[in-house]
């Protein structure tokens, strides 16, 4: 035994997302919701990479970097909202962006 | 014996600094942790043959995500993004709850799993992670995903600016 | 050759219409005449050239079936969007395109003053398109369609004044009455489908003879289609629409309500002769009917005080003549008696019309009398029209008449007893007739005056009123006895199939002749004795009927008796509904699921936080339930 079995990858895996499952639920701060989210597609691309190598071939490769593409849309999109909330004045807490309620 | 050296560190370094995002009052160092935490998977990616995807972790997200989040968070000013008392506190104890139960669930399944070799030493795999694997796999196979991810960039583009043209009008921007 | 001009000839009102209907805005009234007028005239001048090529051929071969292409077909049933073209359709599209070109060219100036101008002729043309699609249909799935929309261009039009209640009351009569006879029609086409499998003419008339079974289906399917020829005819007892009908304008009485809708009954009557001759109780019931309808409108029209009632009425009871003559199997009688109707009866509509435009809209014959040092022009026409309705010798009425009942003397008791009462009716239209006459322009002026000072008419409308008084004085003699029979000869084609073919006898016919022209001349007489002068005649014989006189002027009440038999259980049955079924049933069961949906709604809404943190631990937390899930199953 020299290498790392890919179960201790899939347990790191699991271990960010939980911590970024929590952070998504706990904080208020849409800039700390975004940096949560980030935590949530980085445990995927663990996972990813992990089985990319299990099985020996690129394609978990491809997806992460998929998911890279998808992490950088989504940021771009959230920071402009972010902004354009702040530049409305209001204060940055997602409970009050609640207007879309039944 | 040095892949669980690196990896015992980075995987670590990876856990502990994601803790301290989302525990972290200032907005600022939350993502200054995040930049540990992406730089310890990009550890976790080369030590598993993925150099090229290591690169790209470290350069566009370490590099240009994260900056862009401290250019928002310095932009905004540490002080609008403090937090008052949630008054959905006691949601907090289920959301801890229910991620305990994912977390036990999971390694359950890790536990069980039938795929041979899971929890053995990994077989020797070919150069699967550089630039000309990727490029490969990519142009020959999947390039239909390619061609979306930059029509995907492309709309998170064209709705960034129409975002910032929207708030402008706003007449708020002054 | 004569298909293609057929098509062209059907293509051309409605494209009038269409091109009256789409065009934006308010074309101007010249482009609404040409377009209008044109077409019609376009599609006379066309109907005409087939009429002279048809001349020229072998009248072996002077039928000619044309389908455009296969319209519907079900199983074994084929139905093909197709016309014929034959002497009977041609003698109808004559008729229908010259008659309704005149009387197109009198509403040019008639409608000026109408502020539907444009929507007028659209109608109009949609009506001669209608009526030609009826003719021309060459199976009877196509005719049903021509019949139903000849009943919607009647509602159209006699609707035209839709601001008055009355007018829009008499269109939906018409529609409601047209459309009990389109039931019959459509039960009759489905019977022939089932009997004989096809619904062209063609095959269903040359096959009748051995394709039903019994003369019982024969009679049935015969009968059932004598119900739509009944409402469309006007004939007891589905009449009442036609004199609540003379609502519409005054061209579209004489177009539509005397000229050639009306009598599309009778076209079909002769059209599916083959089914009448072997259907023996169905023709007697049709030539009972016309006897009982053309007397009795007859009676009425005697008491009526509307100068359009009274024209209206004299339909009635023309068409009755035709419909007997057509039941006794005196076809080529029934086709010539249509065609000088439409020639003296299309005169008369338009010579009132002139008088009614002359008087602004008044139509009451209390309010006319002396008017013939005014109006000298209609006075003519009106007394050319009534000279040939009343069958003076020389004059159309008297040669198409009296062939239809010369031809009833040859028919039996049955037949004798129908001659009495068409005799005895024709006495009566030559009283009624000059009454008309010398009511309106003889007698004298009414107590104050004329409605408005009357003023003679243009020449858009003497025009057409003098081709048609030329026409209806000389129509007659295309057909006369003992010398030539240009109408049997023409239609002789079309009725080759009929085994025994009624004859008049040449002593019948001197008989029938001197009896009508004689009594004619009596009442007539009557007439002028009693209208001529002054009032005091008149106004004592209407003292001494007091008692009958509201029974002719109500029309024998049928309109009473429909209302409380009819009508009124209907009413009560909808109110019924409207305040026991309708609140309770349909409106409460659509108001409890309404309500169920929304109390739903309120408690699932408590579930729509809007906050996005509540939302992903919903996600989570159903994450854990399916692990569980999961778990447990296996």
């Amino acid at each position: 035994m020299t290498g790392v079995p890919p179960s201790l990858y899939l347990g790191v895996s699991v271990a960010l997302f939980l911590l970024g499952l929590i952070g998504v639920m706990i904080r208020r701060n849409p800039l700390m919701l975004l940096l949560a989210v980030e935590l949530l597609l980085n445990a995927a691309n663990v996972a990813l990479v992990g089985f990319s190598r299990y099985w020996g071939n690129t394609d978990g490769h491809i997806f992460a970097l998929v998911v890279m593409v998808v992490a950088a849309a989504e940021v771009v999109v959230g920071l402009g909202l972010v902004v354009a909330v702040f530049r409305n004045r209001l204060r940055l807490d997602v409970d009050e962006m609640s207007t879309m309620k039944g | 014996m040095g892949e669980r050296i690196t990896f015992a560190v980075a995987a670590a370094a990876a856990l502990i600094s994601a803790g301290l995002v989302i525990t972290l009052k200032s907005a600022f160092r939350a993502a200054v942790s995040l930049i540990v935490t992406l730089i310890s998977v990009a550890v976790l990616f080369l030590i598993q043959s993925a150099q090229f995807v290591a690169a790209i972790q470290v350069i566009v997200y370490a590099g240009a995500i994260v900056v862009l989040f401290l250019f928002v968070i310095a932009y905004l000013g540490e002080r609008r993004v403090e937090e008052t008392v949630d008054p959905l506190g006691r949601m907090h104890v289920f959301g801890w709850l229910t991620a305990l139960g994912l977390g036990g669930f999971a390694a359950l399944a890790i536990a069980n799993s039938r795929l041979p070799g899971l929890r053995d030493d990994p077989r020797k795999v070919g150069n699967i992670g550089g630039p000309e694997a990727i490029g490969q796999t990519f142009l020959n196979h999947q390039l239909v995903a390619f061609e979306a991810t930059s029509l995907v960039l492309l709309v998170a583009a064209v709705g960034a600016v129409v975002l910032a043209k929207r708030a402008g009008g706003a007449g708020v921007g002054r | 050759m004569e298909t293609n001009l057929g098509w062209i000839v059907l293509a051309l009102p409605l494209a009038g219409a269409l091109i009256l209907s789409l065009w934006p805005g308010e074309p101007p009234k010249a482009v609404t005449r040409a377009v209008g007028v044109g077409s019609v005239f376009l599609a006379f001048v066309l109907t005409a050239v087939v009429f002279a090529g048809m001349l020229g051929d072998d009248p072996s071969s002077r039928s000619h079936v044309d389908g455009l292409w296969e319209w519907i077909t079900v199983g074994d049933l084929r139905v093909d969007l197709a016309i014929q073209i034959d002497p009977l359709s041609v003698l109808m599209m004559l008729v229908i395109t010259g008659v309704g070109f005149l009387i197109h060219l009198y509403s040019t100036e008639y409608m000026a003053h109408s502020a539907g101008y444009r929507r007028f002729f659209a109608e109009m043309n949609f009506f001669v398109f209608s009526m030609l699609l009826l003719v021309q249909a060459a199976n009877f799935v196509f005719l049903i369609v021509g019949w139903a929309f000849v009943g919607l261009a009647s509602y159209l039009l006699i609707g035209f004044d839709y601001d008055r209640p009355a007018a829009v009351a008499a269109a939906k009569k018409a529609f409601v009455i047209n459309v009990i006879g389109d039931v019959g029609m459509v039960i009759a086409a489905w019977l022939i489908m089932r009997e004989v499998g096809s619904l062209d003419y063609g095959a269903v008339l040359s096959a009748a003879p051995g394709a039903f079974g019994d003369s019982g289906v024969a009679d049935a399917v015969a009968l059932l289609l004598f119900v739509g020829a009944a409402a469309k005819s006007a004939q007891v007892p589905l009449h009442t629409w036609l004199p609540d009908a003379m609502e519409g304008p005054t061209p579209v009485s004489a177009l539509i309500h005397a000229a050639t809708m009306v009598t599309a009954g009778v076209y079909l009557v002769v059209r599916t002769h083959a089914l009448y001759e072997i259907a023996p109780v169905a023709g007697d019931v049709v030539a009972v009917v016309g006897g009982v309808t053309l007397l009795m409108a007859a009676t009425i029209a005697v008491a009526q005080v509307d100068i359009k009632r009274v024209l209206a009425w004299s339909t009635v009871s023309q068409i009755g003549y035709m419909i007997m003559g057509a039941g006794l199997g005196a076809y080529a009688g029934a086709m010539f008696h249509f065609l000088t109707h439409a020639f003296f009866k299309a005169l008369l509509f338009l010579a009132a019309g002139i008088v009614i435009h002359a008087l602004a809209g008044e139509q009451s014959m209390d309010r006319m009398g002396g008017l013939n040092r005014y109006l000298r022009f209609a006075y003519f026409a009106i007394a050319v029209g009534c000279l040939a309705i009343a069958g003076i010798p020389g004059l159309s009425g008297f040669f198409s008449k009296d062939e239809i009942l010369a031809v009833a003397l040859e028919a039996g008791t049955l037949g004798i007893v129908l001659w009495v009462m068409g005799t005895v009716a024709a006495a009566l239209t030559a009283f009624y007739m000059f009454r008309l006459l010398f009511r309106t322009f003889h007698a004298t002026e009414p107590e104050g005056g004329y409605a408005h000072t009357p003023h003679p008419s243009g020449w858009a409308m003497n025009v057409p009123v003098a081709i048609l008084a030329v026409l209806a004085a000389i129509g007659g003699w295309l057909q006369v006895p003992g010398g030539w029979h240009a109408i049997s000869d023409w239609l002789a084609p079309v009725l080759a199939d009929v085994p025994e073919p009624l004859e008049a006898t040449t002593r019948g016919e001197w008989i029938t002749s001197l009896v009508t022209s004689g009594l004619a001349l009596v009442a007539i007489g009557a007439a002028w004795k009693i209208f001529g002068r002054d009032d005091t005649r008149r106004r004592a014989l209407a003292r001494r009927f007091a008692g009958p006189r509201p029974v002719l002027e109500e029309a024998y009440l049928f309109d009473e008796v429909y209302e409380q038999t009819v009508v009124q259980p209907g009413r009560d049955l909808a109110d019924a509904m409207l305040t026991g079924v309708e609140p309770r049933g349909v409106q409460g069961i659509v108001v409890a699921a309404a309500t169920t949906v929304r109390d739903a709604a309120v408690g699932m809404r408590a579930l729509q936080t809007g906050l996005v943190r509540t939302y992903v631990f919903a996600v989570a937390a159903g994450a854990v339930v399916v692990a569980v899930v999961i778990a447990l199953v296996r």
